[in-house]
């Protein structure tokens, strides 16, 4: 029965092609425009996130402060391996883990310089470091050389310096000395987005001299779990588990490091050691809230567009039950209830929707392979904000079913109302109808 | 060259007569002229100053500030209130048990900052205008005489006491033989690297009633960033007084009040 009902349906699409075309091609257009949408704002996501998560923190990180007197803060953890057999020990859902230095420094070239946060890696025990970074000069294997450092290449254009050029980098101690260490460029890499404009990276132990720290102090323990769903669970339990030791812990703050280092805490009535266990949400906020309004401003486009797809939806259909009247009026006179025709009104949306949204679906997805494919370059300036080089669509398939789902939905939900009035034509009227 | 020979033909203008020194090439006569130069800066009760700031950054427009310093050296009480230009005026620094504080009168916030700040974000530092305390935060070894243009100089090589935080732990000082005033001073950091050369071409003295003698101060410095070379600070000290102050001065609500 229902294939009799989908044949009518589809002969009754055939019999007005160009009304139905031209509101298939609207709803391919606007399913078309979302799935693009969507895919690159995952693309943007994807590579933001990548690259954030890889370049500034674990998925659960263990830092701290160290501040000799009220008013001045470190960001280090003392006696570091203690602290991570404590983190081994509590968090069984631990993949691997690395140890950052963390710092911040005046970078000084002979023409300019530039504020930097600091990362003090050791690249050999750094393998993501290695998928995320691209060389453009240099290699990355050098970083493992004292006294060498990796600027992205904005810093670098900046400073202008490159590869084997020396800059120095000027910083206080922990204790308020001047400190200054002079490093030579090992390595410049491709920009990653709006943390290439003020974090580079440097040799872990370079980055202790520059400190004066001990070979035991670190900035952070970055920690990546099996699951990152696991984030805030192994976070609280891990702070639990320091206070048990000992250890004074500072309460969860939803901010990065070095805001914290800048503004909260040197303001803060203390002096020692704490840790500061934080997720890669507390240190991402400012990413997720750029994603975020990314994704509002795609929903606001989206939303308009689906306005008016139903209003042309809503107009097509009262002019297609006008043209039909007398169509309906004598469907219903040989017997067909008005269950049926409304039905059958329904299925014609629901299968033009359907089809309509699959081929914008298909056609956007072709697209954005193609763009991807052509590997289109970003301009310098919004490279920044959108953490590519080239535009990037990331598709998924599951995303593009659910818009062709809910464009369809929206299709057949928009011509219940004109396929209510046919249906609730009387035969006799719908007969006499002269148009 | 040219800046060191302006700033010597200008401290051979202002240059009073000296009177007898220790000689610094025997250890005592050494330590002696240190503690003469804390001495000498030094004023048993409040001081007052205004200061105008000119600061040059690379790149940037210069910037000129007009401010007053107060000290309290008894207690370690220190003071900035920036009166000019327009935008910075109100804004302070206040130094109360060892903190310093921060003032911004476009938020009304207060912020903790490092003692070795920069002040208003030139290479004048708050320790430029405090107390002169060399002989206790430093061991000092003679290095020689060395001539700075046609002045006879005692080149001093000062490194930082163990246990004692400052932001130099090595400072090279010229001490002219005539007046047992420091001419120039150069400041080391951890890693040896020179990162600032002070000049201080003209000093003068006030009589200061609580100390019962003379007070000498810079009244002008020229600060050099040896690090970001081309950016550098003129301080000039104006209108010294050595009369006590208010006794609420160091607080934050009275530099809240300044102000409004």
């Amino acid at each position: 029965m229902l294939l009799v009902d989908l044949q009518v349906a589809a002969r009754n699409l055939t019999r007005h092609t160009r009304r139905n075309l031209f509101l298939g091609a609207a709803l391919a257009s606007v399913t078309g425009l979302l799935v693009l949408l969507g895919a690159l704002t995952a693309g943007i996501e994807g590579s933001m996130m990548e690259s954030a998560t890889t370049l500034m923190t674990g998925d659960v990180n263990v830092g701290g402060f160290f501040k000799v007197t009220s008013g001045s803060a470190a960001p280090l953890v003392s006696g570091y391996p203690k602290v991570l057999a404590v983190t081994r020990a509590a968090v069984p859902e631990l993949d691997y883990f690395t140890v950052r230095g963390r710092g911040w420094a005046k970078a000084v070239s002979d023409s300019a310089s530039m504020d930097l946060v600091l990362g003090g890696v050791d690249i050999a025990n750094e393998p993501a470091v290695r998928r995320v970074l691209q060389p453009i000069g240099g290699s990355l294997d050098e970083l493992a050389k004292p006294n060498t450092m990796l600027l992205f290449q904005g810093q670098a254009d900046r400073l202008k310096v490159g590869v084997g050029d020396v800059i120095t980098l000027s910083a206080p101690t922990e204790r308020g000395v001047n400190n200054t260490v002079d490093i030579r460029i090992a390595v410049v890499v491709r920009n990653v987005g709006i943390m290439s404009a003020f974090s580079a990276f440097i040799q872990a132990d370079t980055l202790r001299g520059l400190y004066g720290l001990s070979p035991e102090a670190t900035g952070a323990i970055h920690l990546f779990l099996k699951d990152r769903d696991q984030s805030n669970l192994v976070a609280a339990r891990l702070r639990e588990e320091f206070e048990k030791q000992g250890w004074r812990v500072m309460e969860p703050d939803p901010q990065p490091y070095y805001m914290k280092l800048f503004q909260t805490v040197p303001s803060e009535d203390w002096t020692g050691q704490k840790l500061d266990v934080t997720t890669w949400e507390d240190e991402l906020g400012q990413f997720k809230q750029f994603i975020w309004g990314i994704k509002v401003f795609t929903g606001l486009l989206v939303f308009i567009l689906m306005v008016v797809i139903v209003i042309g939806i809503l107009n097509t259909l009262a002019i297609a039950i006008r043209e039909r009247t007398r169509e309906i009026g004598t469907l219903r006179a040989i017997g067909m209830q008005r269950r049926k025709v409304l039905w059958l009104f329904m299925l014609e949306s629901g299968l033009l929707g359907l089809f309509g949204c699959v081929f914008g679906a298909l056609a956007a997805s072709a697209l954005a392979a193609g763009l991807n494919a052509a590997a289109i370059p970003v301009p310098e300036a919004v490279q920044l904000f959108l953490s590519q080089e080239h535009l990037t669509f990331q598709l998924k398939a599951g995303a593009a079913v659910s818009d062709v789902l809910l464009l369809t939905l929206v299709t057949v939900g928009a011509s219940l109302g004109p396929a209510l009035r046919a249906a609730r034509l009387k035969p006799i009227t719908a007969m006499h109808h002269i148009g | 060259m040219n800046r060191l020979l302006a700033v010597l033909l200008l401290a051979a203008v202002a240059s009073p007569a000296g009177a007898a020194a220790p000689d610094p090439a025997t250890p005592a006569g050494l330590e002696a002229l240190v503690r003469l130069i804390d001495d000498r800066q030094r004023n048993q009760g409040d001081w007052k100053a205004l200061c105008y700031m000119e600061a040059k950054e690379k790149g940037k427009t210069d910037v000129v500030s007009e401010l007053l310093v107060y000290r309290r050296d008894a207690d370690e009480k220190q003071m900035f209130l920036f009166t000019k230009p327009k935008a910075e005026a109100g804004k302070g620094y206040l130094r109360i048990e060892k903190n310093l504080w921060m003032y911004d009168p476009a938020t009304g916030r207060w912020e903790r900052r490092t003692e070795r700040e920069r002040i208003g974000g030139t290479d004048t530092r708050r320790g430029d205008l405090a107390e002169s305390r060399l002989a206790e935060e430093y061991h000092a070894s003679y290095v020689g005489v060395a001539p700075l243009g046609k002045y006879q100089a005692w080149h001093l090589t000062l490194k930082v006491k163990p246990g004692i935080d400052v932001a130099f732990p090595q400072v090279e000082l010229w001490i002219d033989q005539a007046t047992q005033n420091i001419l120039k001073r150069q400041e080391l950091a951890l890693s040896g690297k020179l990162m600032r050369t002070a000049y201080y071409p003209r000093w003068k003295k006030v009589p200061s009633p609580s100390k019962g003698g003379d007070v000498w101060y810079p009244e002008e410095m020229r600060f050099y960033d040896e690090i970001e070379k081309g950016n550098s600070t003129l301080v000039l000290i104006k209108e010294i007084d050595l009369r006590p102050l208010e006794a609420n001065l160091f607080t934050k609500a009275w530099l809240e009040s300044r102000s409004r």
